[in-house]
């Protein structure tokens, strides 16, 4: 069982929220090189969304190399072979990301040692994988 | 009093008794076609309403078969039964609007959820299309065999409808025929693929499977049962034969309908039985019209399940909802015509 979940509340655009959240199933090793994912009609229907917001969804997945999209055989993960390509930037981005959402959730209240478990969690999934 | 009369008044307590149970079928979360939480159902308020409904049922149905009765109308009192039933479940539905509860944003897909296919493969819901067309074949080298007139209506004393044998005729009847079967065939195809599916784990998932896969059953056991009389027209057996066909497909309807309303809309009575969430049916509130009528641009199902009763209703809100009517109803037109 794969569970992917979408809030319609969440500021965040539908078809960002199924981009990150099949990341992250990518990510932890959920979903493998080779395994299907649902036609992008199956998924629209299932989660109520417009075709278009999934085919959306899968081309960024796509051009990130995560998946291949066939005319018939649908969307399939594949051996992302550009995950070590990695500009400076993007290491300081994520640092500056990283800090940003730390401040942000101490500020909203999230105690420390609790985020200090998620991160520590998150390390130890990292180096697991 | 006639024998029709002597049968339809227990038929309109019958449907009566349908419409008492109907409130109990839905979702757990959705009251008259409302989402509320769960715990809501044993409220006092509830049950006032419920109560209510059920007096305007009760109330129309006796009028409807004194009406019956009295004066042999049996039209106007299936009419009166009708309006009775859906003034209770519209008023029902706007007293239950000012309890309602917020339905859920979250929404979840199973990804690795197993495909569902139709029961046997394509191939087991075209063969009585199939079976119809070969007949249609058999007919057309065969025409000088064919009697004058052909029976196309029966009832408990035999064939009560006649048809003259003319190629219009004939091949209308077989394409009225067909196109029944392919509409059913095509209604089983549509709720695998679509309509959604709501519980996405556990308890809820299997049984919602379940329930999905025995109406896609029931349309294809009737496609089978309705391929029936174009070969009795043609080749007239038996009384018996004809009696006995009558008799299983109400059985196998009887059986099937059964089955769904012990399981409830969706399977819900085995989600709630085994103490999992209700998950609503991931509808808004605010597209039910009436608690009837689903209109929603925004989603992509053309089939949703029904928020009051047992079964599936259309999205009048998806275009391709109006291009599949609009086919079902210039086909049956032309078959009519045909016919004539």
């Amino acid at each position: 069982m794969i569970i992917l979940r979408v809030d319609l509340k969440s500021p965040a655009p539908v078809y960002r929220q199924i981009v990150d959240a099949v990341r992250i199933l990518l990510v932890n090793g959920d979903l493998s090189p080779g395994d299907a994912l649902p036609p992008v009609r199956r998924l629209a229907l299932d989660l109520g969304v417009h075709f278009n917001t999934v085919a959306e969804a899968y081309r960024t997945l796509e051009e990130e190399g995560w998946l291949e999209i066939g005319r018939r055989s649908g969307a399939r993960v594949v051996p992302r072979t550009a995950q070590n390509r990695c500009d400076p930037q993007t290491g300081e981005a994520f640092e500056r990301r990283l800090r940003e959402m730390v401040a942000e959730v101490q500020a909203r209240g999230l105690p420390r040692d609790r985020i200090a478990r998620e991160l520590r969690l998150l390390a130890k999934t990292l180096e697991r994988s | 009093m006639s024998t029709e009369t002597m049968l339809f008044v227990p038929l309109l307590i019958l449907i009566g008794g349908l419409f008492h149970i109907m409130p109990g079928l839905t979702r757990p979360d959705l009251f008259f076609a409302v989402t509320v939480a769960p715990e809501f159902r044993r409220s006092s308020a509830a049950r006032r309403i419920l109560g209510r409904y059920r007096a305007i049922v009760w109330i129309a149905t006796l009028i409807a078969s004194g009406m019956a009765l009295a004066a042999g109308m049996a039209v106007a009192a299936v009419l009166l039964q009708a309006i009775g039933y859906l003034w209770g479940l519209v008023s029902a539905n706007r007293a239950v609007r000012a309890y309602a509860a917020a339905p859920s944003a979250v929404l979840e897909v199973d990804l690795a959820a197993p495909r569902e296919r139709l029961p046997g493969g394509l191939i087991v819901a075209l063969l009585p299309v199939l079976s119809l067309a070969a007949l249609g074949l058999w007919v057309g080298f065969h025409w000088d065999r064919l009697p004058r007139r052909l029976p196309v209506h029966w009832g408990i004393d035999g064939a009560d409808r006649w048809l003259n044998t003319t190629p219009a005729t004939v091949f209308g009847f077989l394409a009225v025929q067909a196109f029944v079967c392919l509409l059913l065939a095509g209604l089983a195809w549509g709720l695998l693929n679509w309509s959604r599916r709501i519980s996405t784990t556990g308890a809820g998932a299997a049984a919602e499977r379940h329930f999905r896969r025995r109406i896609v059953q029931l349309s294809i056991v009737c496609e089978y049962f309705l391929a029936c009389p174009a070969w009795f027209a043609l080749f007239q057996p038996a009384a018996a034969v004809m009696n006995v066909w009558g008799l299983a497909l109400v059985t196998a309807i009887v059986g099937f309908t059964v089955s769904l309303m012990r399981g409830g809309q969706g399977g819900s009575h085995a989600t709630v039985a085994a103490g999992a969430a209700p998950v609503g049916d991931r509808t808004p509130d605010a597209c039910w019209k009436w608690g009837l009528v689903y209109v929603n641009a925004a989603d992509p199902s053309i089939l949703v399940e029904k928020r009051f009763g047992i079964g599936y209703t259309l999205n009048f809100g998806n275009r391709w909802t109006w291009v599949v009517l609009a086919l079902l109803l210039v086909a049956p037109a032309a078959g009519l015509i045909l016919l004539r």
